[in-house]
């Protein structure tokens, strides 16, 4: 492997310049400690006030509507969290944003960023279907792990690609894992109306998978065990980035690459161990839908969960046990919000509206925060 | 006129005098950048700056292009006073600086770049109504340039050349070129001198910025020389020799402060040999040739250059970051030739990288975690311990009294000074390790306070009693003369000359740094 110089275009994104400002390494970085308390309280705050301003613009909004606030909060509540069956229906709707937004995170910490992962998701999501096909009435203790590994497998082969062109020639992964996401729509939109369409359907929706294939439940109402396989992988991937020297390698690409390289650190390496790591969680995440949810390939897998997960992270701060707590939030703003549009009948629309001013009051929350963070870099650039 | 005024030994008439700086000072934090510093330059003569890194010389002139607001002094134009407070005040005032990075905006057209600076007015843009004259003014000093091509797809020399237009467009009188042959073939240097001499002629000021002086004593009517902030003097080029600027520009001053060399046994093992080492070519670079140089156990070796040399690329090549295409490198008696950054670290070479903050450390990070960066590789090679490198760090941190909050404390808050003590530190850990172990350490003491400096100077001398080998590169030649066993000059990309502590002669060594050595 040739290693380039830390100028070329080799280079991640190294976020040297914004990485205090970001407090990134905070979440998984830090040790206790007053200091780490303080920040922490800091943290608490900013979620709060962004929860505030959230729930009074989202207010304004539903009064113009005719709604009455108070009402709609009380059945956002509820219908996501106020019986176990809804609370299974929250789990289902976390699992692929969770998973999603915790393969960002890994990335964005050594400074790449993955925006494929709705793509990855599907490359997940056709290897598990045809892997379920091919295995059709073998017991479920083989068809089942076979299938989710297949899954992994497919998620990472979509950013294998990505991540050998930004190693080998330098290209832009932003491009590159955008670009994939409509090849991976366009492979499961071909085999859901083509090879494996369900002829009675008439829609693009593959034959179901058989039933050794599908993921056991959870609780009731139609939750599944995602949410267990999913947890443990995200603290997995945590303690990996927190425990291990390959872990410290990585984010020392993502806080200084040129640094990184004098100490020793491979860019290749990293970059493609970011990429593809990145796409097999995500791929988890497309085997999971269809086993757990669609019980097939369909088209409608994933609405933007790609766009939410990198949100997400943003919001987690790149830290994938940060992404835990607000891949629940956001489950249960979609969970809650969808059942508005049954209840005070806002429009479907308006769910997005909804969910747009929290991610921008926290996004307002953090800037003001990275200002003064800044403000003490500036002192040490001098 | 002014020749005629000059030649009679009467003092030139007011209105000669295109720039007049009498009394400028400016300080940054605890440097003093500029000592009362009296300048001035007539209107159609070419007049060079003199001094070595840090002399004050773009700092000084940033203060005339109103990029610095001085603490103290005054500035007149054709004899009256101005205030500069800002770029946009010089321009007014008819005064353009080309910097060493050019201020080009590579999406667009050379033209269009140089429209940008003529058009003054904000809501039109009569492209055409200014071709006519960029061009001729683009013929009439000799720049041959593509117009119409995009400027990412330009040479570094027809850039310059963009940019020099781009200045004179905006209606500048005076020029100020910042180190302008930096980058520039010995071709392209000889056009842009011509070039200057047209634009002397034409009546313009031209103020040159400039290390190598047997180029600059061709081109230039008059010299000033700054060194360390204050003024030596300004003389006729025509009554200047190459040793005198020299003697000028370095000075005669004792010892660096409390450095001294260390008194250690040298060899007669050989920690580092490199033989006939080239870099790859690389057109962002200076590309290295023929680097022959050895350093033996317990010796401290110097490479003095001026910046820009290839002192950076001496580094990347000797830690691995930069692809060797001929000769090898030895750790001892190892082959590093064709090791990565991770083997030639374990096998004990230390780096001291020139930018401790873009290079060095992790900012957001805590600072444990920057000193492990790189150290972690002579580390048991299993686990990663967060517990047991912080207390690593804050026993380091003790010992080399670090001034710093604690092991966790991010190390972006850490000063400047206190970010090199653990980098040194660190250096320290890893050249430990016995062996045939040796630092390569660029810049190691600029822009650090006495005390600091001291201290980098006292741990150079520690590795080097231990048994280990040092490699300083330095531009500043004080430094090398006070430490070092042996200097190496290194001028565009080549060793050419070295000097053993005996026969040290800083004349010769400084003339070597010019290109003016034989």
């Amino acid at each position: 492997m040739t290693e380039l110089d830390a100028s070329g275009a080799l280079t991640p994104r190294g976020d040297a310049d914004v990485e205090a400002a970001s407090g990134a390494d905070g979440a998984l970085g830090a040790p206790p400690g007053a200091a780490r308390r303080q920040t922490v309280w800091a943290d608490v705050r900013i979620y709060l006030g962004a929860v505030v301003v959230a729930l009074v613009v989202n207010a304004v909004l539903l009064l113009a509507i005719g709604a009455d606030p108070l009402v709609a909060y009380r059945q956002i509540l509820s219908s996501s969290l106020g019986s176990v069956a809804a609370l299974a229906q929250t789990l289902n709707r976390m699992t692929p944003l969770l998973l999603g937004s915790a393969a960002v995170a890994f990335a964005m910490r050594a400074g790449y960023v993955n925006l494929g992962v709705d793509g990855q998701i599907y490359g997940g999501a056709i290897l598990a279907t045809g892997t379920a096909f091919a295995l059709y009435g073998l017991p479920a203790a083989v068809v089942l792990p076979a299938v989710l590994v297949a899954a992994i497998l497919g998620g990472g082969t979509v950013a294998l690609l990505p991540a050998v062109l930004r190693a080998r020639r330098g290209v832009n992964e932003l491009f590159t894992t955008v670009m994939l996401n409509f090849v991976a729509f366009y492979a499961a939109d071909y085999l859901s109306t083509g090879p494996w369409t369900d002829p009675v359907a008439g829609e693009a929706i593959s034959v179901p998978i058989g039933a050794e294939a599908r993921l056991p439940g959870f609780l009731t109402g139609g939750g599944h065990i995602g949410i267990l396989l999913a947890l443990p992988l995200v603290v997995a991937m945590a303690w990996w980035l927190r425990r291990t020297r390959a872990g410290f390698e990585f984010r020392a690409v993502g806080g200084n690459p040129r640094a990184a390289q004098f100490g020793g650190v491979s860019l290749v390496a990293t970059g493609v161990v970011a990429l593809v790591v990145s796409g097999l969680v995500a791929g988890l995440a497309g085997g999971i839908e269809v086993t757990g949810v669609h019980r097939r390939l369909i088209l409608g897998l994933t609405p933007n969960f790609g766009y939410m997960a990198v949100l997400i992270a943003v919001l987690a701060r790149r830290s994938p046990l940060g992404a835990i707590p607000a891949a629940f939030g956001f489950a249960v703003l979609i969970v809650g919000s969808d059942s508005l549009q049954r209840s005070v009948g806002l429009p479907a629309s308006a769910v997005f509206l909804f969910q747009a001013v929290v991610v921008l009051a926290v996004l307002y929350f953090e800037v003001r925060r990275g200002g003064v963070l800044a403000a003490v870099r500036g002192r040490v650039g001098r | 006129m002014a020749e005629a005024a000059s030649a009679r030994g009467v003092a030139v008439r007011a209105s000669d005098v295109a720039v007049e700086m009498a009394g400028v000072s400016k300080r940054f934090g605890s440097v003093q950048a500029l000592h009362a510093v009296d300048f001035s330059c007539r209107a159609g003569e070419v007049h060079a700056l003199l001094g070595e890194n840090g002399a004050g010389k773009t700092s000084l002139m940033n203060v005339l292009a109103g990029l610095y607001r001085a603490d103290a002094g005054t500035i007149r134009l054709h004899g009256r006073v101005v205030e500069m407070r800002s770029p946009r005040d010089a321009i007014a005032h008819d005064i353009g600086m080309v910097h060493q990075h050019f201020e080009l905006v590579q999406a667009f057209s050379a033209f269009e770049n140089i429209v940008l600076g003529a058009e003054k007015r904000v809501w039109s843009m009569d492209a055409d109504r200014h071709r006519g004259a960029i061009a001729k003014l683009a013929r009439r000093y000799g720049f041959d340039v593509d117009l119409d091509r995009h400027v990412r797809d330009l040479e570094i020399g027809d850039q310059q050349k963009v940019e020099i237009l781009r200045i004179l467009a905006t209606g500048a009188r005076v020029l100020i070129l910042d180190e302008p042959t930096t980058h520039l073939t010995p071709i392209e240097v000889e056009r842009l001198y011509r070039s200057v001499r047209e634009f002397a002629r034409s009546g313009l000021t031209v103020i040159l910025i400039a290390h190598k002086l047997r180029e600059i004593l061709a081109v230039a009517d008059r010299l000033t020389v700054l060194r360390r902030g204050r003024l030596v003097g300004t003389l006729d080029a025509a009554d200047a020799d190459e040793p005198g600027v020299v003697e000028m520009m370095i000075g005669e001053r004792g010892a660096l402060g409390t450095a001294s060399c260390p008194r250690t046994v040298v060899g007669p093992g050989t920690v580092l040999a490199v033989r006939g080492a080239a870099s790859a070519e690389d057109q962002r670079a200076v590309d290295l040739a023929d680097v022959d140089l050895t350093v033996r156990s317990g010796e401290l070796v110097g490479v003095a250059g001026v910046a820009g040399n290839g002192q950076k690329e001496l580094v990347e090549l000797l830690c691995g970051l930069r692809p060797l295409a001929a000769g090898s490198i030895l750790l001892g008696e190892r082959d590093v030739s064709r090791c990565s950054v991770r083997e030639r670290i374990r096998a004990g070479l230390a780096t001291l990288p020139g930018d401790r903050i873009r290079e060095g450390i992790l900012p957001g990070a805590p600072l444990f975690e920057s000193y492990a960066l790189g150290l972690h590789q002579v580390w048991d090679r299993s686990g990663w311990r967060p517990r047991t490198v912080r207390d690593e760090a804050q026993s380091m941190i003790g010992r080399f009294r670090v001034v710093a909050p604690g092991a966790d404390a991010p190390t972006a808050v850490l000063s400047g000074g206190n970010i090199q003590k653990v980098l040194v530190a660190r250096a320290l850990a890893i050249a430990g390790q016995g062996g045939d172990s040796v630092l390569v350490a660029m810049n190691p003491t600029s822009g650090l306070d006495v005390g600091a400096a001291a201290f980098v100077h006292g741990q150079l001398g520690a590795m080097c009693s231990r048994g280990a080998g040092v490699l300083l590169i330095s531009e500043d030649l004080e430094e090398l003369l006070a430490v070092c066993h042996r200097i190496l000059v290194l001028y565009r990309g080549r060793i050419v000359g070295s000097y053993e502590r005996e026969a040290f002669d800083r004349y010769a060594i400084g003339a070597g740094m010019v290109g003016s050595g034989d």
